[in-house]
């Protein structure tokens, strides 16, 4: 035990570079600031928006237009005394970037309800968030002057009706069922918060199955390079030892960078997605959530955790193998590029479609890739499916221990040192 | 004398090739016995068999009463292996990586600590040894080399290729501290394609070529049988 502990600390202390701490720090540093930037970025895009109006036609209407843009939350511009080139040039000189012109003879085509087609001019300054919302903001002024005619025309028409009762007369009370359980709520908010909750998970595991993964093999190869190795294997310690230090230090390593790598992905997601609690509190989804059975609890957490340390494990052992056929340190960096595929095509396939809904060939080639299972746990856990969850835990342990015994296998043969995927001519070492 | 490591027959091969075509040589306590020949001739090969690293397609290894195939951690525990051009951890200092080597052979932190002191004077760099290895010349990483492999007195130390890339200084240093461990009991089996260096050092010579031992005995047995003035004339005499 006092080898092994020796071993481990040597193993992590190769590890932990200052390399491994800059890059660390440089990754949560560009994470934040990307989320702060996007962040502020989304304010920006969310609050009052500025419009420019040139106003043509000055009649009642197109007053009542005006104003009802001012309740909608715009802060309108009224452009007057300007024919419509110097509008458009004023606009572009400042920092508006809609410009609505109100046609002459705009008000007296209400009559029909056939009105004069507006003119709108979108100044396009940037492709940024705020940049590319320019079209949002034309819709919701459209959207907007639209609700004001048709509400102002249908008032006057039926004056006992509510314009939205009459524009909306169909109307539901969503109920959402989950495995029996049902709660009043909409099925796409429910559906929305979910994949909010998830979209981390397979994130979590690809960064530290490829960043683990990375580590064993450059360890390995940089050995196998170094000579370091050969004089490891002839130390009184047994070749299973070496096997397991190697992954255990890089399992440990692997997972305290991706805690660090996760600390700052949240900081750049939650610029872009918001805080998920605001959400939950806003539109009461915690209640629902609660209802359908859907709130994580200790126990769930807890059998995620054993399928995202499996998946790991089975990494580890994968890329202990292909650091064995690495050459060296450069030869290393495209052998872990399998495992980098076999995380991938999961990690795809549960962002754009439904492991259930392919076909039986397609689905047994993704249920054979140990890495699909901790993808598919967080949705087959609210889902009640453990026959699938707890399969898949020990579809892993057997694949895990499959690997570690083939392993510990090459580390205690010659093929430790002559096993070699060369990329050049071949030669022996005599 | 009883031999502290005999090899009977042995034969390794590599697919097809026949990198040992089945040699026999024995080392003896406090001996310093060399293999010498080409690159390529099988030197490394029978080393790396000795120290555990290759398995055998044929033959037998015994080592202080202890069969190779059978117990291989006995072979470990007791001999000390040097490969050619080997490395030390990077990222480690030369201090932690003589005291990581130690534990492994220690059953005592005060042994650990002997050890470590013995590798200490015989690597000789001062200060430097509390720096990373990754810092260290070719010279300086072999002596911190060589003081691991003889800092725990092992009962055989396997030298491949010992001198391998260094200055005449750092060599001349290295060959000293060989035979200075050896006149206290170390047995040493050597390699070197360098036959000048084997003249000095050693005790006993094998020369070995495309996987078979053509010759054996000390140096000046084997120059008045081939009449030869060093050792690199007796090869070239053994070859015809």
């Amino acid at each position: 035990m006092k080898k092994f502990l020796n071993l481990l600390a040597k193993e992590i202390k190769e590890l932990i570079t200052l390399q491994l701490f800059i890059s660390l720090l440089f990754t949560i540093f560009l994470f934040y600031f990307i989320g702060q930037m996007a962040k502020s970025e989304m304010k920006r895009a969310m609050r009052t928006q500025k419009i420019a109006v040139l106003d043509m036609d000055a009649s009642t209407l197109s007053q009542q237009l005006t104003d009802s843009l001012n309740m909608a939350r715009f802060q309108v511009e009224k452009l007057r005394g300007k024919s419509k080139e110097e509008a458009v040039e004023w606009t572009k000189a400042s920092d508006i970037n809609l410009l609505l012109v109100i046609p002459p003879g705009f008000g007296e085509s209400l009559s029909t309800l056939e009105l004069k087609e507006m003119e709108t001019y979108s100044f396009l300054r940037s492709f940024s968030i705020v940049g590319s919302r320019t079209s949002v903001i034309l819709g919701s002024v459209i959207s907007a002057l639209n609700n004001y005619i048709s509400d102002d025309f249908l008032k006057k028409k039926i004056p006992d009706f509510s314009p939205e009762k009459l524009k909306k007369p169909v109307r539901s009370k969503d109920f959402v069922i989950i495995k029996g359980r049902m709660a009043e709520g909409s099925a796409s908010s429910i559906a929305g918060f979910i994949s909010n909750q998830s979209l981390f998970i397979p994130i979590i595991l690809m960064m530290i199955i490829i960043y683990s993964s990375q580590m064993v093999i450059s360890a390995i190869a940089m050995e196998k390079q170094n000579k370091t190795l050969e004089t490891l294997l002839t130390v009184p310690i047994s070749r299973t030892s070496i096997v397991t230090t190697k992954m255990l230090a890089s399992a440990v390593v692997g997972l305290i960078s991706a805690v660090i790598y996760m600390f700052g992905f949240s900081y750049y997601m939650s610029g872009f997605m918001g805080d998920v609690r605001q959400q939950v509190a806003s539109e009461g989804l915690g209640r629902v959530i609660q209802e359908l059975g859907l709130a994580p609890t200790a126990n769930s957490y807890l059998i995620l955790g054993i399928s995202l340390f499996l998946a790991i494990l089975c990494a580890l052992a994968m890329a202990t193998i292909l650091g064995v056929l690495a050459e060296d340190y450069r030869s290393a960096q495209s052998l872990i590029m399998p495992v980098i595929f076999l995380v991938m095509i999961p990690y795809f396939l549960s962002f754009f479609s439904d492991i259930k809904n392919l076909s039986l060939p397609v689905k047994l080639f993704v249920w054979a890739i140990p890495f699909s299972h901790p993808f598919l746990t967080t949705q087959n856990l609210l889902l009640e499916n453990y026959t699938a969850v707890f399969g898949g835990i020990v579809y892993m342990l057997v694949f895990f221990i499959f690997l570690i015994a083939i392993a510990a296998r090459i580390f205690s043969t010659d093929r430790v040192l002559t096993m070699k995927l060369r990329f050049r001519r071949k030669k022996l070492l005599l | 004398m009883d031999a502290v490591l005999e090899v009977e027959g042995l034969k390794k091969n590599y697919g097809s090739l026949e990198a040992l075509k089945g040699i026999s040589f024995q080392v003896k306590p406090g001996e310093i016995f060399a293999l010498i020949g080409p690159n390529g001739a099988g030197k490394t090969t029978a080393l790396r068999i000795v120290a555990t690293l290759l398995s055998a397609s044929d033959g037998k290894v015994t080592f202080l009463g202890h069969d190779l195939k059978k117990e291989p951690e006995k072979f470990r525990e007791k001999i000390s292996y040097l490969p050619e051009e080997a490395g030390a951890y990077r990222n480690l200092k030369g201090i932690d990586y003589l005291r990581f080597m130690a534990r492994f052979y220690a059953d005592s932190d005060e042994k650990t600590r002997e050890f470590v002191d013995r590798a200490k004077s015989i690597a000789d760099l001062g200060t430097r040894l509390n720096e990373k290895a990754g810092t260290y010349s070719k010279g300086m990483v072999r002596k911190l080399l060589l003081g691991r492999a003889l800092m725990t007195r092992p009962h055989l130390a396997i030298l491949d290729e010992p001198t391998s890339g260094l200055d005449v200084i750092n060599a001349l240093e290295v060959r000293e501290i060989i035979k200075k461990f050896a006149a206290e009991g170390i047995s040493v089996l050597l390699s070197s394609h360098n036959m000048l260096e084997i003249e000095f050092l050693s005790d006993r010579v094998a020369l070995i070529d495309k996987g078979v031992i053509l010759d054996s005995g000390t140096s000046s047995e084997l120059k008045e049988k081939y009449r030869a003035g060093n050792l690199e004339e007796v090869f070239r005499s053994a070859l015809r």
